[in-house]
C-alpha cells in the first residue's frame, strides 16, 4: 500500500511542477480580473461586508466600554480605528466603480449582532468579547489576510494597513479574558457554542462571493481557526478545551 | 529550543493520532476539515545529551497528511503555518521531517517569506539533511560487512543521486569509503553529468542497469511508477537501504539474502519519553527518530543556531563530517541490520 502512496505521490509532486511555478510566479500570480461585472457584483457584497463589519466593531467597542467604564479611553480609541477602517474600505469600492450593497450586509451580520444585543444588556461582557474581539476579530483578520494577496493594488496597500491594526484588538479582548480566565471560562464556552457556527455559517454564505475575487473558501477557514486557535491558546486555553471550542465549527 | 515539524503517515493514521490526543475536532473530520485545521504544537520535551547538557523542544504536528499533495496550494499552506507556528514559539532551530521539507524544496517555498504579520527567519529552519545523509553513510559502512559485503570490491548503486542527500551519499562514498564502484542513477541526466564531473567519479547509468550489479543499493529517491523488480536477478547478499520518505521497501524487496534497513534512522543514547516517535511508528519510540529531526537536537546541543542544511547541493564532506562528530559526542548512533527482527531472510 505505501509504496503505491509514495509513487502516486510522487509523480502529482512532478506533474505538479509547473502549475506550482507559475502560479508562484510573483507576476503572474493569479490575480483577477478586477474591471469585470461579475468582479464588481461580488466585490459590492464583499465589500459592504467589510464596511458594514467595520462598523458594527466600532459601535460595539463604545458598547463594550459601558460595561468596563475604566477602559473608556483604550475602548474609544480602537473604536475609531474601526472608523478610520470603514472610510479606507470605502474608498476601496469606489476605486473599483463598486457601490456597496449595505442591505445585504446588514442581513449577514443580523443574528451576530442580535445575540451581541442580547449579551449586551444581560451585561455578559465576556460574551460580548468572544463575539467581537475574538470571532469578528478572527474572521476579519482571516478574510484581510486571504484578501491582500488578491486584492487590486490601492485596496492592497489599505488592508495591509488594517490587518496591523487588527492584530492590536484581537489582543485587547484577548487580554482581558485571559486576567479573568478563571471566572470566565464557562461563559465562554458556552457562549463560543452559540456562536462560533454563527461564523461557519457567514463563511459559507460569502464562499461564492470570495471565490470569484479569488478568495479560496478552504483557506478563509483555515486562518480564521489559525487567528481563533492563537487567541484562545493565548488566552490560557489548553490543546483539549481549544479542541472541544472547536468542535463547534464543524456542525 | 529545537522543533521538529512533523506529519502522520496517511489521513487515517491522523485522524486516529487526533483522537489520541484529544483533538476531537479533527479526528472527526472528513479531509476537508483537515486541509483547514491550524498546525499544532503536540509536545514539549527535554533531552539531555550523553555530555550532561540539557536542551528543550517542542514536537508541531502540521495537519499535513500525505492524501494533500495533490493539492498543492494546501500542501503549501500546511508548511508555511508550521514553520510560522515554531517561528512565533521562539523556537531556534527546527528540523523540516517527512514531507514538509521535500514540499518545501518542490514548491519553492523560499519565495514565501511573509506569513501573515511574521517574516519567516531561514535560519532558524533545517532539513536535516546532512545528518541524514550521513548517517546513511555510516549505516552502509556499519552494516555491509556484517552481512558479508566488502566494501573495497562493493559496487553501490544510489538511487536518486542528484538530489541533496543522494549527492552527499556520493560525494562521501567516493571520497571516504574506498568502495569498488559507485553507479548513480537519477531521473534527470543534466545534473548527473554535472554531479559526475565534481565527483571525478561514478558510472552514469539506470535503474535496471544498476540493480543486478550492486552489492548495496542506496534509495534516496520515490521509484518510479512502473518499476517491477525481479528479485532474482539482485545480487546475494544484497544490502538496501531505505532512505526514503516513507519506509516501505521492505514491502517491495522481499528475498533470501536481500537485507533492507531503514535509512536515516538514529537511536539516541537514552529514552527521551516522549510520545511523538510512536505515532511515527519508529520500533523502540523512546530513543530512534528520524536523523533529520536529530539534527535539530544536535544543532541545539551545539548551540549552533543557523539553517545547518539548506537548499540543493551543498552538503559538503566538512559539513557532514561535523554534523558526524557532533551526533556520537551527544549520543546518538545509527541504527543496524541487528536493530531490526524485521530482517528478511524468508
Amino acid at each position: 500500500m505505501h509504496n503505491e502512496l509514495k509513487i502516486t505521490d510522487m509523480q502529482t509532486l512532478e506533474s505538479n511542477k509547473k502549475t506550482i511555478e507559475e502560479s508562484t510566479n510573483p507576476i503572474s500570480l493569479d490575480l483577477p480580473d478586477f474591471t469585470t461585472d461579475s468582479y464588481k457584483d461580488a466585490y459590492s457584497r464583499i465589500n459592504a461586508i467589510v464596511i458594514e463589519g467595520e462598523q458594527e466593531a466600532h459601535d460595539n467597542y463604545i458598547s463594550i466600554a459601558s460595561l468596563i467604564p475604566n477602559e473608556l479611553e483604550e475602548l474609544t480609541k480602537l473604536a475609531r480605528m474601526e472608523m478610520k477602517h470603514k472610510k479606507g474600505f470605502t474608498a476601496c469600492g469606489r476605486n473599483l466603480g463598486v457601490e456597496a450593497d449595505m442591505e445585504f450586509a446588514k442581513k449577514f451580520f443580523s443574528k451576530l449582532h442580535g445575540n451581541f444585543q442580547i449579551a449586551l444588556e444581560k451585561g455578559n461582557l465576556t460574551t460580548c468579547l468572544l463575539i467581537q474581539a475574538i470571532l469578528i476579530e478572527a474572521f476579519a483578520i482571516s478574510a484581510y489576510n486571504v484578501y491582500i494577496r488578491v486584492a487590486d493594488p490601492f485596496a492592497k496597500k489599505i488592508t495591509e494597513g488594517v490587518v496591523k491594526d487588527e492584530y492590536l484588538h484581537l489582543n485587547y479582548g484577548q487580554e482581558w479574558l485571559k486576567e479573568n480566565l478563571s471566572t470566565c471560562k464557562e461563559e465562554l464556552m458556552e457562549a463560543n457554542k452559540v456562536n462560533l457556527p454563527l461564523i461557519k455559517k457567514m463563511l459559507d454564505e460569502v464562499a461564492e462571493d470570495a471565490s470569484v475575487l479569488a478568495m479560496d473558501k478552504e483557506e478563509l477557514m483555515e486562518e480564521f481557526m489559525i487567528a481563533y486557535q492563537d487567541t484562545l491558546m493565548e488566552i490560557g486555553l489548553d490543546n483539549r478545551e481549544i479542541a472541544r471550542m472547536a468542535m463547534a465549527a464543524i456542525v | 529550543m529545537f522543533g521538529l515539524i512533523g506529519h502522520s503517515t496517511s489521513f487515517e493514521d491522523a485522524k486516529r493520532k487526533a483522537s489520541l490526543l484529544g483533538f476531537d475536532h479533527i479526528a472527526d473530520g472528513d479531509l476537508d476539515v483537515w486541509c483547514t485545521a491550524p498546525p499544532q504544537l503536540v509536545e514539549n520535551v527535554e533531552v539531555k545529551s550523553a555530555t550532561g547538557i540539557s536542551i528543550e523542544g517542542s514536537y508541531i504536528d502540521s495537519c499535513f497528511v500525505p492524501e494533500m499533495l495533490s493539492r498543492f496550494k494546501t500542501a503549501r499552506r500546511k508548511v508555511l503555518n508550521a514553520m510560522e507556528l515554531a517561528q512565533k514559539k521562539g523556537i531556534n532551530i527546527t528540523a523540516l521531517g517527512g514531507f514538509t521539507s521535500i514540499i518545501f524544496e518542490n514548491f519553492n517555498l523560499l519565495q514565501h517569506k511573509q506569513i501573515r504579520n511574521t517574516a519567516l527567519e531561514w535560519e532558524r529552519f533545517t532539513t536535516g539533511n546532512t545528518h541524514t545523509a550521513w548517517v546513511i553513510c555510516k549505516q552502509l559502512e556499519i552494516n555491509a560487512p556484517r552481512i558479508g559485503i566488502d566494501l573495497k570490491k562493493a559496487t553501490v548503486a544510489v538511487i536518486g543521486a542528484t538530489g541533496d542527500i543522494g549527492s552527499a551519499v556520493c560525494r562521501w562514498l567516493i571520497n571516504k569509503t574506498g568502495i569498488s564502484e559507485l553507479l548513480m542513477v537519477a531521473r534527470q541526466q543534466e545534473p548527473l553529468a554535472l554531479l559526475q564531473k565534481e565527483l571525478d567519479g561514478g558510472t552514469i547509468t539506470s535503474l535496471d542497469e544498476a540493480l543486478p550489479q550492486a552489492d548495496i543499493v542506496v534509495w534516496v529517491a520515490s521509484m518510479p511508477k512502473t518499476i517491477e523488480i525481479d528479485t532474482d536477478n539482485l545480487k546475494k547478499p544484497c544490502l538496501m537501504i531505505d532512505g526514503g520518505y516513507p519506509k516501505n521497501l521492505d514491502e517491495k524487496f522481499q528475498g533470501e539474502n536481500i537485507y533492507v534497513l531503514k535509512g536515516g534512522i538514529v537511536e539516541f543514547f537514552n529514552d527521551i519519553g516522549w510520545n511523538m516517535m510512536e505515532l511515527a511508528e519508529m520500533q523502540n519510540p523512546q530513543r530512534e527518530m528520524f536523523a533529520c529531526f536529530a539534527e535539530a537536537m544536535i544543532l541545539e546541543f551545539e548551540k549552533c543556531h543557523t539553517n545547518f542544511s539548506w537548499g540543493r547541493n551543498n552538503i559538503s564532506l566538512e559539513k557532514m563530517e561535523f554534523i558526524g562528530a557532533a551526533s556520537l559526542k551527544h549520543g546518538f548512533s545509527a541504527i543496524g541490520l541487528d536493530k531490526q527482527p524485521k530482517v528478511l531472510t524468508v
